[in-house]
């Protein structure tokens, strides 16, 4: 598996999948639908696998001494890579602006979603949402990558509106406080979230590795 | 040794199908591969390389069943395509350094060899090789691996002739050190010059699988022709101004 991630990085990869982590940084910016950043990223493992597929990397990768299921394997390797980078970044912004920037007038004026907990277990349920959606469809055919994508796209939009509008409900202003109010609830939330999103990409990959291993390439 | 066995393959899809395809290759052998455009022969390879599934039969390597012991298998076997390239973009020396990283068996000075021998440059990127360039990158990834086996899709598919030649002397020199090759093409004369069994098939089903020498016998007493063209043209040959007249 190792040497496949290798693989992944060297051959298969865009750039813009490296350059896409630094959009998790547009949780500094008030006044932005920061729920953007993870989609951004999002979009950008999107460009490696059509960087993938423009590059024959798939028969490459069958002609290799593994197997099948390990070829979709070290495509979740990367995806999860990314992921896991962009989402230490943005566990990182929401650090600094919960403790060294909590009395900004630009974050207690923000008319948008601020950065708390509860928007790091958002991020991670975007994460799981392109896990089961992008990854799930594109393994049913191991190619296509449009329908796949535009169907993400359209899960991803609901939970940016959804995320939005959370702390407009009655009693759930808290969620956009940026001095973290009730943090107990918030982690909560982060972990129950945490837990969502490494079962439903275990699950995911379970099936793409089932579906992959019966497409003839 | 048999190096590869395909027994009673059999793929359908809705509107083709590929019927009981039955050959061995023999340890240092080059089979020659042939058939019209269409035939099955690229399907009877991926088939044989688990890229598609086939339907039924058997496949196995080295007396191994390819089911199961895959990753064994493909340590041992190169493939070579005339049409397919990969990472286009990409520095050679990044994909061969990328390459050597599956197989124990590699060697450095066996690549550096090819390389060499082939003219190919590490600093050059796939695109910027000729179709015959591509073919040699492909035969030298799988020789430096110590391939015993080398499955080779059309590779000679709209190379010059000077190209052909050169890549006919190559399978004649691994030939000579063990490695066996299958090889399937549509152009019958690379066969002539270097196979030393064929396996034809046509419309999706075997026609024959033997020594080239008795198969090339056969049909010229049976008045087919005297060059594999003519046998095959007598085998296929469909009367094309009827069909344009319907």
């Amino acid at each position: 598996m190792k040497n496949l991630l290798i693989k992944e990085i060297r051959l298969a990869a865009s750039p813009l999948s490296f350059i896409f982590i630094a959009a998790s940084a547009l949780a500094f910016v008030p006044g932005y639908p920061i729920l953007l950043a993870p989609f951004f990223v999002c979009l950008g493992i999107f460009y490696s696998f059509q960087n993938a597929r423009e590059a024959n990397d798939v028969v490459y990768s069958m002609l290799l001494p593994v197997a099948k299921r390990d070829y979709v394997g070290a495509k979740y390797a990367f995806t999860l890579l990314i992921e896991g980078i962009s989402f230490a970044l943005t566990c990182g912004v929401t650090a600094v602006r919960a403790t060294a920037l909590s009395d900004s007038a630009a974050y207690a004026e923000n008319p948008l979603m601020n950065a708390t907990p509860f928007y790091l277990a958002l991020v991670l349920l975007m994460f799981a949402a392109f896990n089961v959606v992008f990854l799930g469809l594109h393994f049913r055919t191991g190619w296509k990558i449009g329908i796949p994508f535009l169907s993400f796209c359209a899960v991803g939009i609901v939970l940016i509106f959804l995320g939005e509008a959370s702390w407009h409900f009655p009693r759930l202003g808290f969620l956009h406080s940026q001095k973290i109010e009730k943090p107990a609830l918030q982690f909560a939330a982060l972990a129950v979230c945490a837990v969502i999103f490494a079962l439903l990409t275990a699950v995911s990959k379970v099936l793409s590795a089932k579906r992959f291993e019966k497409i003839d390439l | 040794m048999r190096v590869l066995e395909i027994k009673d393959l059999c793929k359908d899809y809705p509107s083709f199908n590929l019927k009981n395809i039955s050959f061995c290759v023999e340890e240092g052998h080059i089979m020659g591969f042939i058939g019209r455009n269409g035939a099955g022969k690229t399907t009877t390879i991926k088939s044989a390389l688990n890229i598609v599934h086939p339907t039924s039969g058997e496949v196995s390597y080295f007396g191994r069943p390819l089911i199961g012991n895959e990753r064994e298998i493909k340590r041992l076997v190169g493939y070579a395509g005339g049409a397919v390239d990969f990472y286009k973009r990409k520095k050679i020396s990044d994909i061969v350094a990328v390459t050597k990283r599956f197989y124990e068996n590699w060697s450095d000075a066996e690549c550096e060899k090819y390389m060499r021998a082939f003219s190919i440059d590490p600093a050059k990127t796939p695109r910027e090789l000729s179709e015959g360039m591509k073919v040699k990158l492909n035969l030298t990834l799988a020789m430096s691996h110590g391939a015993k086996l080398l499955i080779l899709d059309e590779p000679t598919s709209g190379l010059d002739p000077v190209s052909r030649e050169e890549l006919l002397d190559t399978f004649v020199f691994l030939k000579e050190r063990g490695v066996s090759i299958l090889f399937s093409t549509h152009i019958t004369s690379d066969l002539e010059k270097c196979a030393d069994d064929i396996t034809y098939i046509a419309r999706g089903e075997q026609i024959a699988s033997e020594p080239l020498s008795s198969f090339m016998d056969r049909c010229r007493a049976a008045g087919y022709g005297d060059t594999l063209e003519n046998i095959m043209v007598h085998f296929e040959k469909e009367d094309i101004r009827e069909k344009l007249a319907d």
